[in-house]
């Protein structure tokens, strides 16, 4: 009978012996009463650091702190409820550890009287999660710029070949041929340069060159600049700017393409005969500039999607507008942060959208700036 | 023999007219979108429809579901730069006789043309 359970106790600490993660096991007042022999060849510490010590003294400080895994050890003892805590960072660098908490009952009347912590080292485990990550943020990058490559290719090989075949003689044809082919060339240098831009936003790569500049001009430009298509769906664009507000120091190349890609957007979306306003307040320590329309509204559930790379509202893509990818939101929202700023979005179905950006007053000057986000 | 092209690019509704009358002697007929198709195909009661997929309104499935319902024997051809997973079957499954992805070779498109008027496809 001794023999029996010496031998079943001899394989059970074979077992422990053998088991690849960290286990613990504490009372009901945070005591450590066992820890395996992984733990102890892991953490270089002996039982007598270990054994009766309150688990807090224990475990790294910051361990605890960050998953209020003290707190949330004692709540599964009050409450009998396992509880799972995962991917923190551990103390070493680049290692992060999952946690796994269980009551411990006493097996007789099912009184809880401790719990068993199972702690696993999942460093492996996250640093594949990231690699597919990433390769699916490639495979989506790939897609969606060879998609957008398409159609400008099909429309420019094709013309070549009518013209390799001397299918186009006439001048005035050769002309508009010449037309068609450049405004194709320049979508797929729009898409090709709307990609970097995303690259360098993502790889926080993305730089700015700053000059105290006036805010009315560069919105006053990038209305000029979208005037032939706002002409041609009868859009009316009106603009609200106080007198005398201060120059600021923002990259003015840059903040022309939000303001443009926020009208274009205004356009595209406001059915034809529509109202755009373009508005500049001075907030005090920021200025903020709107660009609101009449159009058809983004539904609640879109607007905050809208700023992510390669989403275009009603979620599917829509052509014959530059920005045929569902890229210019999200290059926006990326200028206006590494400015400092807040780009945001207010909208209701059927009645139109605002967007609101700011730009901080106190953008020190400089001649490059690198993303903080 | 007549054609039908449906597609919201301008660019590309000019590129189809230039290869199709050039090269194939075709007569062409144009619409915007799903919902122009479907108007201009009881019109002009063409041979062949080259539809696209992304357009604003009605889609290019809609509106060659649409077709089909009005015409049991209309020979449409998808042409379509969407590369999404599934989209062939699903515009096979609308009714579509052939699926052309962009960018293709003109003979490419003339002999699908050719095939599907003979109704080889």
């Amino acid at each position: 009978m001794v023999k029996g359970i010496e031998k079943t106790r001899g394989f059970l600490e074979n077992i422990m012996e053998s088991i690849p993660s960290t286990i613990l096991v504490v009372d009901k007042v945070l005591g450590i009463v066992y820890a395996n022999p992984h733990y102890y060849r892991v953490s270089r510490q002996r039982p007598k650091d270990v054994l009766g010590k309150d688990i807090r003294e224990v475990l790294p400080a910051p361990t605890i702190k960050r998953m209020d895994l003290d707190k949330k050890i004692r709540e599964a003892i009050d409450t009998g409820r396992s509880f799972e805590v995962g991917h923190a960072p551990g103390d070493r660098l680049g290692t992060f550890y999952f946690y796994r908490v269980r009551p411990l009952t006493d097996g007789r009347g099912g009184n809880v009287s401790g719990a068993v912590i199972l702690v696993e080292d999942v460093t492996e485990l996250t640093r594949l999660e990231e690699e597919v990550k990433e390769s699916y943020m490639k495979s989506d990058f790939i897609s969606a710029a060879s998609h957008g490559l398409r159609t400008p290719l099909t429309v420019i090989s094709n013309y070549l070949a009518l013209m390799q075949m001397g299918k186009i003689r006439d001048p005035e044809e050769q002309k508009e041929t010449i037309k068609t082919l450049i405004s194709q060339t320049n979508h797929m240098i729009d898409l090709v340069d709307d990609m970097l831009d995303i690259s360098r936003i993502e790889s926080k790569k993305f730089s700015i060159e700053t000059k105290k500049v006036s805010i009315e001009k560069i919105a006053k430009d990038s209305v000029e600049k979208v005037k032939i298509l706002a002409d041609l769906r009868e859009h009316t664009i009106s603009l609200k700017i106080p007198r005398g507000l201060p120059k600021i120091n923002v990259d003015e190349k840059r903040i022309n393409d939000v303001f443009t890609n926020l009208l274009t957007n205004a356009i595209r979306y406001t059915p034809k005969k529509g109202k755009i306003i373009v508005s500049i307040t001075d907030k005090g320590e920021h200025i903020r500039c709107t660009v609101a329309d009449t159009g058809i509204g983004i539904p609640k559930k879109e607007q905050e999607k809208i700023f992510e790379r390669f989403y275009v509202s009603g979620g599917r893509l829509s052509k014959g507008a530059p920005d045929r990818v569902g890229l210019g939101l999200c290059i926006a929202k990326g200028i206006v942060e590494v400015h400092g700023g807040k780009i945001w979005v207010e909208s209701r179905v059927g009645k139109g959208s605002t967007f609101y950006f700011t730009l901080p007053k106190n953008v020190k000057e400089q001649t490059e700036q690198t993303t903080s986000t | 023999m007549k054609i039908l092209v449906v597609d919201d690019d301008k660019d590309i509704q000019k590129m189809f007219k230039d290869i199709l009358e050039k090269c194939g002697g075709y007569q062409v007929t144009q619409a915007d979108d799903g919902k122009g198709a479907l108007i201009e195909y009881q019109e002009s009661k063409p041979d062949i429809v080259l539809m696209d997929i992304l357009m604003p309104h009605v889609d290019g499935i809609e509106s060659t579901k649409k077709i089909l319902k009005q015409d049991k024997n209309a020979k449409i051809v998808v042409v379509t730069a969407a590369g999404k997973p599934g989209l062939e079957e699903m515009c096979i499954e609308a009714g579509a006789k052939m699926f052309i992805k962009k960018p293709f070779k003109i003979n490419y498109l003339l002999d699908v043309i050719q095939k599907v008027s003979r109704g080889v496809v």
